[in-house]
């Protein structure tokens, strides 16, 4: 296939995704089309270690961390300084990425289990120290946070209470053109001097890849990403507080990316809805009668799952739910592929 | 155009480089060849910008390197491939070659996401060039293939490639010949030969196999314990008695030792063998290392394994002590069959395995390390033995092992095998790093512990030490053992121990200087001789209609000129 027909093919199913997708949520109830939302705000959660780590082979455990400062930066042009949210989004994007490549700058030196560990770190100073501190009241606005009510996007009223679903459109929206950019950078040349960082440090910068500069390009991107997800979530919610962004939100984004396949720009959809919908399904619906027996599944059994569906995803599934997915209909088609061959040339005869 | 003068690099306390100067002229393939651990690498990854050296200076096109960053020196046009390779197992063949190419033109990230037209114009322009790289060194029907899932010979190949692609004047090549058998290692050459007239490229290569150095190289340095030892047209190297002794090791030593000859002890052929290994074959990954391998060792017996690097010495080690599985094969150890036992439970019958670099824990006292072997006996070991035998070691008791001389940390290394108590003992390059006293100190060691009534079966370097201990001795080639015998024999036989180390490089190199009335036609495949193109053709027509190698034909002729 020649590049221009693989970028159509490309463009168009991203197009489908985002008519489908944006239709979706239509029917439900108001809780549902919340969990909607923040499915897509954690999808560019996932998307961003997608291209941290499943593109450029560096660890990160402090993404919400970056979806946090996204938030925040957007909660507080609106509110302190009155501006367009389209231009709080512009900000809280360039906040993000801007530390996106100061965390970036241990990676310079580090790898693999210590460089978790200082993101880590990161993680826990903004969740205690900066999210929850009054010395940062300007820009968390206080305890209470940042309320958002009434913004205007395109000119559309879009809130939390009564306009939630045209918010969704416009992240759905960002969400498949960012996607759509992810997989057009997998295969261009940017993208393979992230992926012979992820094979090899050492052979790429003796083959001409300046480390410095792509890992911070990675970091920075990375986290730009997880805050334009951020930047949309005082709309969603109606407010911004830190609970939705402390480490462990953090801990669960990575621990999804694996399980999705963290290597594949859907995973991090699957990831997102996954997120999103599974506790609110659990808490709403986890409790009953079967029988005489009833049974109350809370919140907290969301967390149990995911660690044991990471460890069977781990031996069954290495490469993730969507990789391994993949991996098969690529499989099947091969064989269905030849087998049509086969039977176009007469060497089998279908009876 | 390469200029290196008086690098040195330390590593703590061990100089890796002391000094070196190298100079390499444009169109020219350089060799460096040398013993294990004698700088080589550490030179290359000086002169990549891998590692900083703590003294001299580089230049290239007349232009110091010392402060540029890897990825500025492969922008200047120095390219590298890697020993222990370094492809980027996950992206195809093609891919590998398109990102040095393209991360020296200005590409922007961006654009690339984007895909606006300058990237996808950039993007056809690359893989055309990759395409016209890969056909040259014959990988066209590998471009689409994951890096990852190619043999390692081919993966050599692909190195080369991938340093082609970022248009390179300087070539830096890595043991490319590691792991290929003769016949390919012959066509290594003629590769190399035809790269260098197709991208103009100077070449430096490393490598320990000297029938692909030799024939190839316009100049060749020989570096032995971080220090230029000699350097000269390939055949003055070749015949250097100060090259032939390091590769070969001491040869005056051998002079003054010459009361120890002879201690073989007949009556031992014919107890049973205490360790019988037959047919073992064993590899990594996809590479097959070794294969078909016999060999056995009788109680109180000193066994050698000797042959070039990369024979399949060190393997076969693995594989007896479980470090490895073997693929197929026996190993029985004391009337056991042991084949694919834990590495543990092995170690509990008696069979010590001590590793290249000793499987020391630095931060432990050397009296500690000692009381560690009553996990495997059972009971606190008797110390007061291991003192005696290595009265040192008493003195250092309470010190880190980390801390000991190369040497001692091996010393170290012995006295715990010893308190083991074991039946047999395996030493895996004992001499690797050390000076020539340090290491017959070390071979003293292994004669008290023959004396003590424990078989030993070293695998050596130093052919001659290696040779004086043991009783007997297995010549390792190309995975399989190409001879064995009792030490004296092979110690007279010298032109056999030559042949496998040096390889057939000696005779080839004769050959094609003119004098070849002692070289093997056979041999004279692997020559690349500088021939007008039409003559060689002729020739190559004339050597297939008579069914024999072009080599025995220009052997021919030239005993036709000859006066």
């Amino acid at each position: 296939m020649t590049w221009s027909s693989r970028l159509t093919v490309r463009v168009l199913l991203a197009l489908l995704a985002f008519v489908v997708l944006a239709r979706l949520p239509a029917g439900l109830d108001i809780g549902f089309q919340f969990d909607a939302a923040l499915a897509v705000v954690w999808g560019f959660g996932i998307l961003s270690l997608v291209l941290l780590t499943g593109y450029v082979g560096q660890v990160s455990l402090c993404q919400a961390t970056f979806a946090g400062v996204g938030a925040y930066a957007a909660g507080m042009m609106v509110s302190t300084y009155h501006v367009s949210y389209l231009i709080a989004v512009a900000v809280a994007v360039f906040a993000a990425f801007a530390l996106g490549v100061v965390v970036g700058l241990p990676a310079l030196r580090l790898s693999g289990i210590t460089l978790a560990i200082v993101t880590l770190g990161i993680a826990l100073v903004f969740d205690r120290y900066v999210f929850q501190d009054a010395a940062f009241a300007w820009f968390t606005g206080g305890s209470g946070g940042w309320r958002v009510d009434g913004a205007r996007m395109f000119g559309l009223q879009m809130d939390s209470s009564k306009h939630l679903l045209a918010a969704y459109v416009v992240l759905v929206g960002l969400f498949c053109l960012v996607a759509l950019l992810m997989v057009n950078l997998h295969d261009s040349g940017a993208g393979r001097r992230f992926r012979a960082i992820r094979d090899s440090e050492l052979a790429a910068s003796t083959m001409g890849v300046n480390l410095t500069r792509y890992k911070l390009l990675a970091f920075g991107m990375s986290a730009a990403i997880a805050g334009l997800g951020g930047s949309f979530y005082p709309l969603v919610a109606g407010s911004v507080s830190p609970q939705p962004f402390w480490l462990f939100t953090s801990l669960q984004l990575a621990a999804i990316a694996v399980l999705m396949g963290v290597r594949y720009v859907p995973a991090a959809a699957l990831g997102g809805v996954f997120m999103a919908f599974v506790p609110d399904v659990l808490t709403r619906f986890g409790h009953g009668n079967i029988g005489r027996y009833s049974y109350d599944i809370s919140f907290d059994w969301f967390q149990i799952a995911v660690g044991v569906l990471l460890i069977i995803q781990l031996i069954l599934m290495p490469d993730g739910v969507w990789g391994d997915l993949r991996g098969r209909i690529a499989h099947a088609a091969a064989h269905a592929k030849s087998a049509a061959r086969a039977v176009a040339k007469g060497r089998v005869r279908v009876a | 155009m390469l200029r290196v003068r008086d690098v040195t690099v330390r590593f703590g306390g061990i100089v890796a480089l002391d000094g070196v100067s190298l100079d390499l002229n444009r169109g020219e393939i350089l060799g460096l060849i040398g013993p294990n651990g004698a700088g080589k690498t550490t030179l290359f990854n000086c002169i990549s910008g891998v590692i900083r050296p703590d003294q001299g200076s580089m230049f290239f096109e007349g232009r110091s390197l010392k402060f540029a960053p890897p990825h500025e020196r492969a922008r200047r046009g120095i390219a590298r491939t890697f020993q222990n390779l370094q492809l980027w197992g996950s992206m195809t063949v093609q891919e590998n070659l398109t990102v040095p190419m393209d991360a020296l033109g200005g590409r922007n990230t961006f654009s690339d996401a984007l895909h606006l037209p300058f990237s996808t114009y950039a993007e056809r322009a690359s893989s055309e060039r990759a395409r016209a790289i890969l056909h040259v060194l014959e990988l066209d029907d590998y471009a689409r293939t994951l890096a990852g899932d190619l043999p390692a010979g081919i993966q050599r190949r692909v190195e080369i490639a991938r340093a082609l692609a970022g248009r390179p004047q300087l070539l830096l090549l890595d043991e490319p010949a590691a792991g290929l058998d003769a016949r390919e290692t012959g066509h290594l050459a003629e590769l190399l030969h035809t790269v260098r007239e197709r991208f103009h490229v100077s070449m430096l290569l490393v490598d320990h196999d000297m029938s692909l150095v030799l024939p190839v190289s316009d100049y060749v340095y020989v570096l032995d314990f971080g220090k230029v030892l000699a350097k000269g047209r390939p055949s003055a190297i070749q015949n250097d008695p100060k090259v032939i002794a390091a590769y070969l090791g001491d040869e005056s030593s051998r002079e003054s030792n010459k009361s120890h000859d002879v201690v073989a002890m007949p009556r031992r052929r014919d107890e049973a063998p205490l360790l019988e290994v037959t047919q073992l074959a064993a590899g990594y990954g996809h590479l097959e290392v070794i294969r078909d391998v016999n060999l056995t060792v009788r109680p109180g017996e000193v066994v050698a394994c000797i042959g070039a690097n990369g024979a399949g010495k060190t393997t076969t080690l693995r594989a007896i002590s479980g470090m490895i599985r073997p693929r197929s094969g026996t190993v029985t150890f004391d009337g056991r069959d042991i084949t694919g036992k834990t590495a543990e439970h092995i170690s509990r019958q008696g069979l010590i395995h001590i590793p290249e670099g000793r499987g020391l824990f630095p931060n432990l006292s050397v009296e500690d390390t000692l009381r560690l072997v009553s996990n495997s006996i059972g009971k606190e070991p008797d110390l007061a033995t291991a003192y005696r035998l290595f009265p040192k070691l008493k003195e250092r008791r309470h010190q880190a092992v980390g801390t000991l001389s190369g040497g001692e940390q091996h010393m170290v290394a012995l006295a715990r095998a010893v308190l083991a108590r074991p039946q047999l003992v395996m030493v895996d390059e004992m001499s690797q790093g050390l000076a020539p006293t340090v290491v017959r100190q070390l071979f003293d060691i292994i004669r008290m512990m023959r004396d003590e009534g424990i078989a030993v079966l070293i695998v050596e370097q130093f052919v001659d030490s290696a040779l004086e201990v043991a009783d007997r001795a297995y010549v390792f080639e190309h995975g399989t053992i190409g001879h064995s015998g009792s030490a004296a024999e092979l110690r007279a036989d010298r032109k056999l121990i030559s042949g496998s180390y040096l390889g057939s490089a000696v005779d080839m190199v004769a050959a094609s200087n003119g004098n070849g009335h002692h070289a093997d036609p056979a041999l004279m495949e692997v020559v690349s001789v500088k021939l007008p193109a039409k003559l060689k053709r002729a020739l190559e027509e004339r050597a297939e209609r008579e069914g024999r190698p072009t080599g025995a034909v220009v052997m021919e002729l030239l005993e036709g000129v000859k006066p």
